[in-house]
């Protein structure tokens, strides 16, 4: 049995509105090292919001997330910024990178926040951007880049910290089939080759069928989860 | 970090000039807007100043506010060498002032009659330069040399004779006949209308008041600070003297800048609320394109104050550049027009003439104005960019990238 990362109990989120949206709604769960994890369901069931308490983006309005043992929920807003950057790795819809950056310099750039020596810095740059495909497109801007490369690189950037896991919000939301699938098989690789642990907020059915574990979700609650 | 900065600099061109010649613009117009303005008056009080009254002046204590010859001082009562000894005091300058009466029998007018020696004189009285007709009169003669504006008021040309009438030392009467021996053009416009001068020991016969001065001028070396040199020469003078500087000799000269300073002031003030607004309006331009980019930063683990530095560093370098662009790009404009004042006409030039100012524009080449206004903007430029500060500091990461 692998050791568990992330461990989530009783976690709602109210919105408060006009209307409170009760967008999280009572959900436990746990997710383990090395997990290939989908959290699957309609829109506006609340992936979004589960996703970024995960990932410390988020504060909850009550339950408590443990992630390798320390409760986020606790933490001030610059520890809870340096946890991030040390613990945990995040790949967007679209739009990730940093404009003015090259595909080398964004997945550096996270390394520098981390304040590792430059050589370190540059070699793990080339050796992820060549693990994502894309040797030989270290100087491109993102402008240059195509959606899926520059989802590559995002993949490649979130890896670039050693994160305990992996955080992808609709990740594959704007690219064609042929990048998806590009996307999911190194996305898998690496979960397989590194023990990289994965987990992902989607409705795109490329996406549920490469995951091991499909977890369903509806108005904020778990319906499903196997 | 740096990196970053220099290429976000880059990324909005449009946004970056905009920035830069804001901020080049409004140096440039400030500075030469003062530059005139402090050149002009720096023109005016160098020229009654240095070239006519002196930055330093001893007198008979009360003698300047009395204009009394009465007040008048003993030649051998001042240590000329001692004071001439005192470093930055370039020499000291005789003169007996006084008013009188002056008449060619149908014409006449009350004129300040100044008696000098002209070859020791500050440069506007030495009359070699000045004269426009006749000669300088001879030493210690009859023959005085009349202004240019007191000479047509009184229709009097070379040759002439001219009546005095005035008070002399202890209520003699002053009275004499002098030949107009030449003509001058006084550089500044007040005296231009009602100077007399004529040799020292001839103004002292007539005002009875032989070995007596009512004035001497300290003439300093071109770059003495005559407050400096006040303070030394202060203990060389006894308690019966007066030693006045151009600021306590003209107030009301000091007041009229001061009061034409704070009317620019104004301007700039408002040139400068402009230029603020185009900068903030810059700046929430930045931070609007930049929201999502922030937000994703922010979540990937970059502190919020490191993020805020970053993008102060690249406003800072920004304004930078503008300031000093400006500030280069305004200073041939000053040395040009200091040398090449312009030259004001028609209703303008009657209209200032008639407060005896010299109708040109001179500028000043002085390098603080640009330094001052090059910071002030700077500054500006650095408030404004609090508002990014402010926004990345209560920058919520999830909604700036629903944005
Ligand atoms: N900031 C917010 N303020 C108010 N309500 C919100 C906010 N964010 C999300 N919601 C609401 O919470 C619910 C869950 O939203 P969420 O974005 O988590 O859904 P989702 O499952 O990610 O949907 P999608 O598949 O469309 O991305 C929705 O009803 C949404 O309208
Ligand atoms: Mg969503």
């Amino acid at each position: 049995m692998s050791k568990p990362v992330i461990e989530v109990k009783n976690l709602e989120k109210v919105y408060e509105g006009a209307v409170p949206v009760k967008a999280v709604n009572g959900i436990s769960l746990t997710i383990t090292q090395g997990e290939f994890t989908a959290l699957k369901g309609p829109s506006g069931c609340g992936k979004t919001t589960l996703l970024n308490m995960l990932g410390g983006l988020d504060q909850p309005t009550s339950g408590s997330i443990a992630i390798g043992g320390v409760d986020i929920t606790t933490l001030s807003e610059n520890a809870l910024i340096d946890f991030r950057l040390r613990n945990i790795g995040f790949v967007f819809q679209a739009y990730n990178l940093i404009p003015v950056l090259s595909a080398q310099e964004n997945v550096s750039f996270i390394m520098l926040l981390q304040n590792r020596p430059k050589e370190e810095r540059e070699a793990r740059a080339r050796q992820l951007l060549e693990a994502v495909g894309l040797e030989g497109k270290e100087d491109k801007r993102p402008g240059q880049l195509s959606g899926g490369q520059q989802q590559r690189v995002a993949v490649a950037r979130a890896l670039a910290s050693k994160p305990q896991f992996v955080l992808a919000d609709e990740p594959t939301a704007n690219l064609d089939s042929q990048s998806t699938a590009n996307l999911l098989d190194i996305m898998e690789r690496l979960n397989k080759e590194e023990g990289m642990t994965f987990v992902f907020a989607t409705h795109d059915d490329r996406v549920i069928k490469k995951a091991r574990r499909i977890i369903s979700i509806e108005d904020g609650k778990v319906l499903s989860d196997d | 970090m740096f990196k970053l900065a220099w290429r976000n600099i880059w990324r909005n061109k449009g946004r970056s000039s905009i920035t830069i010649a804001a901020v080049m613009f409004c140096v440039i117009f400030a500075v030469v807007l003062r530059s005139f303005q402090v050149g002009v008056w720096e023109h005016m009080v160098g020229d009654i100043v240095a070239n006519n009254f002196g930055y330093l002046q001893v007198h008979q204590k009360g003698f300047w506010g009395d204009q009394s010859l009465d007040l008048s001082m003993d030649e051998a009562a001042i240590d000329w060498a001692a004071m001439e000894n005192v470093p930055g005091v370039r020499s000291l300058v005789p003169r007996l002032e006084s008013f009188s009466l002056v008449s060619t029998g149908e014409n006449n007018r009350g004129s300040l009659v100044l008696g000098i020696h002209p070859e020791e004189e500050l440069s506007g009285l030495r009359l070699t330069d000045q004269l426009i007709d006749g000669r300088l009169f001879t030493p210690a003669s009859n023959e005085v040399v009349v202004s240019e504006g007191l000479a047509e008021y009184l229709h009097v040309a070379v040759g002439d004779s001219l009546m005095f009438l005035g008070q002399g030392y202890r209520g003699a009467s002053a009275y004499g006949q002098f030949m107009v021996a030449g003509i001058a053009k006084i550089s500044n416009p007040e005296l231009n209308k009602q100077l007399v001068v004529l040799p020292l020991e001839t103004a002292q016969w007539m005002y009875n008041a032989m070995g007596l001065l009512t004035t001497v001028v300290v003439d300093l070396e071109p770059n003495a600070d005559f407050a400096e040199v006040k303070a030394s020469l202060e203990p060389l003078l006894g308690a019966d003297f007066e030693l006045l500087d151009w600021e306590q000799l003209f107030p009301e000269l000091v007041q009229t800048i001061e009061a034409d300073m704070a009317g620019g002031q104004i301007f700039v003030t408002i040139l400068y609320f402009i230029i603020s607004f185009v900068l903030l309006g810059t700046v929430i331009m930045m931070v609007s394109e930049r929201e999502r980019e922030f937000g994703i930063l922010v979540s990937i683990g970059m502190r919020k104050t490191t993020l805020a530095a970053v993008t102060v560093l690249e406003n800072l370098m920004l304004l930078l550049g503008g300031a000093v662009v400006g500030m280069a790009a305004v200073k041939p404009v000053q040395f040009y027009f200091k040398y090449n004042p312009i030259d004001l006409s028609g209703q303008m030039k009657e209209a200032i003439e008639q407060f005896d100012f010299e109708p040109k524009l001179y500028t000043t080449t002085s390098f603080i104005i640009n330094l001052n206004h090059g910071a002030i903007v700077f500054v500006i430029g650095l408030l404004v960019s609090s508002y990014a500060v402010w926004k990345i500091m209560k920058l919520n990461p999830v909604k700036s990238m629903r944005a």
